[in-house]
């Protein structure tokens, strides 16, 4: 492609078309030239806490489909069918606090060194996959502050929109025209840089051979792909956002409930709209929950109960919370038809719930609450992943079954031993 | 003896090589003359005819060269040196045999037309990450990249065979690009200043403008202060802040001066906390990656003066660099404070009778013993760095633009044109001289930019270009020549970066193109220059030592390991033989033979030695009992060989073959379905292996295979020595009573019938002549996988470098040289 045609490119792009409902659907069609005939795009959505899940009143008796459901899962009855809850299956942690963060990667930051891609996330690995084929390759969501539950390829971490309101900025306000113009500015700026390397040896390849032109090449192509995801996201900043409606009750004084529904409802609205592909939502450990029923001490208070009946219930009712709002959100994701076809989006959407923490009374980190749901898969109801010697699954293997589900090809992640073929996936 | 020996093998070499040569010119598998080949008749009855083994044939190998034909005969080569083939189980070859089979098979390689034509030109491959970071450095004439972390954007170089310059794996996407041109324009921004000159401040912070930074998610506890009596460490993996001075306000100079004293160093029992008494506490003061570290004096104010060019943004943090104040509980700092209150009870029983009496249990909260950690947070008095304050003044800068700025982008003379300020830079990016009309792309983009952002702004976009370019990103593209090729490889090779002026000026003039002359500027190089990035690069890639915590030992029953980082120790340990070895030019055999090793007191308990002074410096200590010293004893080795559950033979027999015999068995086939044993009902390894074994189909390899790592059964997950197995229970580890299981037979013997007892038979095993021959072709192997990032494949080549080491007795910068000198170094 030579300068002139880049640069019609880059200019015929910007600002044509106004309040698309699909955010990313005709624009991938007229800007990389290529017709989403594909199958409907998988959505990731995970939601975790950071101190697990009361274990008697998570995990249910019996296994199967007809497994006995348990005063926390009660909420997901109605979607049995369609959800996997495994039990055994962990990141080989010792116990205690502050191992939890590699809920999503089975690394901690101390080791990260040892792996290539450090403690990446697997939801930060998923957005990587999707890239600039949407406008926000991830959102993450929380109330007050974090679990540090994110993490980059670099080991850095990814902090969460922790206030709906701003959720609500980030995802649906607009630009201001002076935003718009100093971002247009730097994606100019690099534009004409990939001009100029592009340009420098175009052509002058004499003198390489074979092996040495491959990797020029591969060099070359990068320039070319990286100017058209450059005009991709100019494109995406001249473009308004979908709207969306929301009351007012999740602001300022609402409760947490209310703060929590809005957030999933934003976030079904951008998986509906293609906004984004990939999401997270964290329930966080300092968060006040005594606006819930019967709910009066500390959310770690509670997890160090002693037993106690009382604190008990108190714990699962902030844990059965935590499962309703997501209830709600994978109902509301179910009445949603994706766009090109008529199934429903949450069967397009992989849904993960838990936490790199067992369960908070015991400071375990093994036997992790781990539960699957959506995303087309072959669900086992309630499900044991220990194997013949009783040793627990590496949660990784799981991971990796979800990646190969997402499209993503590879055959292992950190400390993988193989997929957990359960599923009816790879 | 070794003199006379050596001859009499030279001359039944000659005797082979004529006999060879004979061989050569006729046809396999059958002489013209009914005769057999040699290969024909020691390797004919299992590679020949339709049941061929191992994907291999000798009719692979035709009596005219054919295509594939090659690659068969250097494999095959290679696998008979390596004393893989023929297996010992089926035959045994006498030494004249085994050299006549190999002269007869480098003969008809060296005949080879694809060895006479033979390119040895290695495509270029991306810089990696650290070479990135270098070059970019040595290009802007600066002291790093700078303190924002501005590559912390750039996508992590994935390793192959333990080395990160691997070419294949070192690819490039736009995701990379993009990166890369995002860092590059954060790196010239704290580099070339545009704008007016900021002016200087002064902050003045007080010990309770000392803030503790949050470490957990729990940002909305308020942070802790420092007290009017100074801020004080308590918790090691937490990070220090001044108030007034939370992230550097503008880039450029500034004068930071912190006043800072050490507390209670030996006041607790070192066993207690972890802390070795005779280790000075110390202090880190961190500018993003840039590190400053000290020894803080004991009750005596210690000023720390620093003069550092900042870039806006950078956080400046302090920190108090300790393994300890780890072993009690979950390794959680808070548990450490029981210690406090055990201290009182001993030395201070009325103190800790009244704390003790005044525990008061809320009604409905848990019950806790006045031994709990929560009674004595007030009366920590471990060992902390203690900060009474700081002072800080700038930015200020030596001129305006400062220095670094007008290095870069000077004044322009009369005449002068930006192509004039471009050159030198690209020139040094691109490690190679500028052909004509090269910068006119570059002087465009410029020009292009100067009227929307301004002349400054614009060449530094010009500069991101130069940097963003593939020349830059490569190395050595077809633009360059074999001159140039070779100083930015031998730079990359040694410094992980861009080669110095007085390199290329060598090897423009040709003071490089000799064995000895490489010699002897490897030998200064090694005094004079900074050689760090080969010290610590070469010896991670070579053995793997990224992985040591990829399958860590478990964390119940080593606890030890865990808690105190010894994985860093190990891999120091490693280091610092390496160094020594370098530095002194000992023949590399030492990494093999060596009775002493780099250690300190945490090791010490590792490996059973107590008449060692107790702190964390490594120091040489030679090991009497024959089972340690060099790499064999490390424990990075013994631990990286071992996975979470237990040691494994197989996987040590594995890396020992691998990576110091360069030996390469055969993985299991693929439809072999390889059962994880099940440890509870086998007694010892040798009895897992024996059912395992039991298998006619994994016998035949495990027999070459497993002998390699018996030696080190003594040695368990973390390489501490052990004469029984640990009896295995149903109960978790953690509450498991020790004791003593099965007793550990470490014996085995060669399918060629040699045999060995224990470690110290094996030692002596791997240092006969032959076997430091083939720890040493291996070692260049490596050397050369470092430097070409592609595993070598001209044997005969290896066979020229292994020779001329060997004359220097295997002096490790003599091997180094050969390596340097070779056709597969030079390219050409």
């Amino acid at each position: 492609m030579n300068n002139c045609q880049r640069r019609t490119l880059l200019k015929g792009l910007g600002g044509t078309l106004a309040l698309p409902f699909l955010e990313s659907d005709a624009f991938a069609k007229k800007a990389t030239g290529k017709k989403e005939t594909d199958a409907e795009p998988l959505r990731f959505l995970v939601v975790g806490n950071p101190f697990g899940m009361h274990p008697g009143n998570f995990f249910p008796t019996g296994f199967g489909r007809d497994y006995q459901s348990t005063p926390t899962l009660k909420s997901l009855d109605w979607l049995r069918d369609r959800l996997t809850v495994i039990s055994h299956t962990d990141h080989n942690m010792v116990s205690g606090h502050g191992r939890e963060i590699s809920f999503l990667s089975g690394v901690l930051p101390t080791d990260a060194q040892s792996f290539p891609e450090k403690n990446m996330s697997l939801d930060q690995l998923f957005a990587r996959h999707v890239g600039s084929q949407v406008r926000f390759p991830s959102v993450g969501a929380s109330l007050d502050s974090g679990i540090r539950m994110s993490w980059t390829a670099n080991g850095v971490e990814k902090l969460p929109i922790t206030d709906p309101q701003q959720l609500f900025n980030h995802l649906f306000l607009n630009l201001t025209d002076e935003e718009k113009k100093l971002r247009k500015q730097m994606i100019g700026r690099n534009a004409s840089i990939l001009d100029t390397v592009g340009d420098q040896f175009t052509g002058t390849m004499n003198g390489a051979t074979g092996k040495d032109r491959e990797r020029l090449q591969q060099f070359e192509t990068s320039v070319r792909e990286l100017e058209l995801t450059l005009s991709d996201r100019l494109t995406w900043i001249d473009r308004d956002k979908p709207k969306l409606e929301l009351g007012a009750d999740f602001l300022g004084d609402g409760t947490i409930r209310k703060k929590y529904e809005a957030i999933f409802d934003m976030i079904a609205y951008a998986f509906e709209t293609d906004l984004t592909r990939v999401a997270t939502v964290e329930f966080p450990a300092e968060l006040n929950y005594t606006d819930l029923n019967g709910v009066n001490r500390s959310y770690h208070g509670c997890t160090h109960n002693g037993r106690g009946e009382d604190l008990v219930n108190e714990l699962v009712a902030i844990e059965s919370f935590q499962i309703e709002c997501l209830s709600r959100c994978l109902k509301k994701l179910d009445s949603i038809r994706v766009p090109h076809g008529d199934e429903s989006m949450l069967d397009h959407t992989i849904v993960l719930f838990g936490s790199g923490m067992g369960y908070g009374g015991t400071h375990s980190n093994r036997d992790l609450p781990i539960l699957i749901a959506g995303g087309g898969f072959n669900h086992l109801g309630h499900v044991d992943a220990s194997d013949n010697a009783g040793r627990n699954m590496p949660l990784c293997n799981l991971y990796l079954t979800l990646m190969q589900r997402f499209g993503i090809e590879r055959d292992s992640f950190n400390t993988s031993t193989g997929t957990f073929t359960a599923l009816g996936w790879s | 003896m070794a003199f006379a020996m050596r001859n009499v093998a030279l001359l039944l070499a000659q005797a082979a090589t004529a006999l060879a040569v004979a061989f050569a010119i006729t046809a396999l598998p059958k002489t013209a003359t009914g005769k057999e080949s040699p290969l024909h008749s020691h390797c004919g009855d299992c590679h020949l005819g339709r049941d061929a083994e191992g994907n291999f044939k000798l009719g692979q190998i035709g009596s005219n060269p054919v295509n594939g034909d090659y690659l068969a005969l250097s494999r095959s080569l290679e696998r008979i040196t390596a004393g893989e083939m023929p297996p010992p189980t089926n035959s045994v070859l006498s030494y004249p045999e085994k050299t006549a089979l190999v002269n007869f098979l480098k003969q008809r390689l060296r005949n080879h037309p694809e060895q006479i034509n033979r390119d040895y030109r290695l495509p270029p491959r991306r810089l990696n990450n650290r070479e990135f970071e270098n070059s970019v450095r040595d290009v802007l004439m600066i002291e790093d990249v700078g303190t924002h972390q501005p590559t912390d954007n750039l996508i992590g170089d994935s390793r192959s065979a333990g080395f990160d310059t691997h070419s294949q794996t070192l690819g490039f996407s736009n995701f990379h690009l993009e990166q890369y041109i995002a860092s590059l324009r954060r790196i010239i921004d704290a580099t070339i200043l545009s704008g007016a000159q900021s002016s200087s401040q002064h902050y003045e912070v007080g010990p309770t403008q000392i803030l503790s930074a949050h470490t957990s998610q729990n940002i909305k506890r308020p942070e802790r202060r420092g007290r009017s009596s100074g801020f004080e460490f308590l918790d090691p993996k937490q990070l220090a802040y001044f108030g007034p001075f939370k992230t550097v306000p503008e880039t450029g100079w500034y004068r930071i001066s912190i006043r800072c004293t050490a507390l209670d160093r030996g006041h607790y029992p070192s066993t207690e906390t972890g802390v070795h008494d005779a280790d000075p506490i110390r202090l880190i003061v961190q500018f993003g990656n840039r590190h400053r570290e000290f020894e803080l004096p004991d009750d005596k104010v210690k000023v720390i003066e620093l003069r550092e060019w900042l870039a806006r943004g950078t956080r400046l943090r302090l920190r108090y660099p300790t393994d300890g104040l780890t072993l009690r509980g979950n390794g959680n700092f808070k548990f450490q404070n029981a210690i406090a209150g055990e201290y009182l009870k001993k030395h201070d029983p009325d103190l800790y009778q009244r704390v003790a009496d005044a525990i008061v249990t809320k009604p409905g909260r848990r019950v806790l013993r006045p031994e709990s950690w929560h009674h004595w947070v007030n009366y920590w008095r471990g060992p902390r760095p203690l900060v009474l304050g700081a002072t800080i003044q700038g930015p200020f800068y030596d001129s305006w633009p400062p220095q670094r700025h007008a290095a870069l982008l000077p004044e322009l003379k009369p005449g002068d044109t930006v192509e004039d300020l471009l050159k030198p830079i690209a020139t040094r990016a691109w490690r190679r001289t500028l052909k004509d009309g090269e910068l006119d792309h570059i002087v465009k983009l410029i020009e292009s930019n100067e009227e929307k952002i301004g002349k400054t702004e614009a060449f530094k976009e010009g500069l991101i270009a130069i940097l963003a370019s593939r020349d830059f990103l490569l190395t050595a593209t077809e633009k360059s020549n074999v001159n140039e090729r070779f100083a930015s490889k031998f730079s990359l090779f040694l410094h992980s970066t861009l080669p110095d002026s007085q390199l290329i000026q060598q090897v423009n003039t040709n003071q490089l193109s000799t064995y000895d002359s490489v010699h002897a500027e490897v030998k200064r190089r090694i005094r004079a220059a900074n050689i760090q990035p080969f010290l610590q690069e070469f010896p991670y890639g070579w053995l793997n030592l990224s992985e040591i915590n990829f399958m860590s030992p478990d964390p119940d029953s080593y606890r030890f390991y865990h808690r105190k980082r010894l994985s860093e120790d190990m891999c120091n340990e490693v280091l610092a033989f390496f160094k020594h070895v370098v530095e002194q030019d000992l023949p590399i055999t030492e990494f093999l033979e060596a009775d002493y090793s780099f250690i300190n007191a945490d090791l010490a308990t590792i490996y059973g030695v107590d008449d060692i002074q107790q702190d964390s410096r490594l120091r040489q200590h030679h090991f009497s009992d024959g089972r340690r010293g060099g790499l064999l004893g490390m424990g990075a080795f013994l631990t990286l060989t071992a996975d979470s559950l237990g040691t494994s033979p197989i996987h040590r027999a594995t890396f020992v073959m691998k990576n110091l015999l360069g030996v390469h068995p055969t993985p299991p086939p693929a439809d072999v379905k390889i059962e994880e044993p099940d440890i509870r009902s086998a007694r010892t390894m040798k009895e897992v292996l024996r059912l395992h074994q039991s298998e006619q189909n994994c016998a035949a390899c495990h027999r070459n295979i497993d002998p390699y790592g018996w030696a080190f059964e003594n040695f368990d997950s973390v390489g501490a020595w052990r004469d029984t197995y640990e009896a295995q229970t149903e109960t978790p580890a953690k509450k498991r009573n020790r004791h003593d299981g099965p007793k550990i037979d470490a014996s085995s013997t060669f399918a060629d019938g040699t045999a060995y007892r224990d470690i110290s038979g094996f030692r002596n095993f791997i240092s006969t002549p032959e076997n430091q021959e083939r720890f040493a072709r291996c070692f260049i192997t490596k050397l050369l996988m470092y430097a070409n990032g592609e595993v070598p494949s001209d044997h005969l080549e290896i066979d020229a470098i292994l020779e001329r080491a060997k004359d220097h007795d295997f002096r490790i910068t003599a091997t180094i040289a050969a390596v340097i000198d070779s056709r597969l170094f030079r390219e050409e």
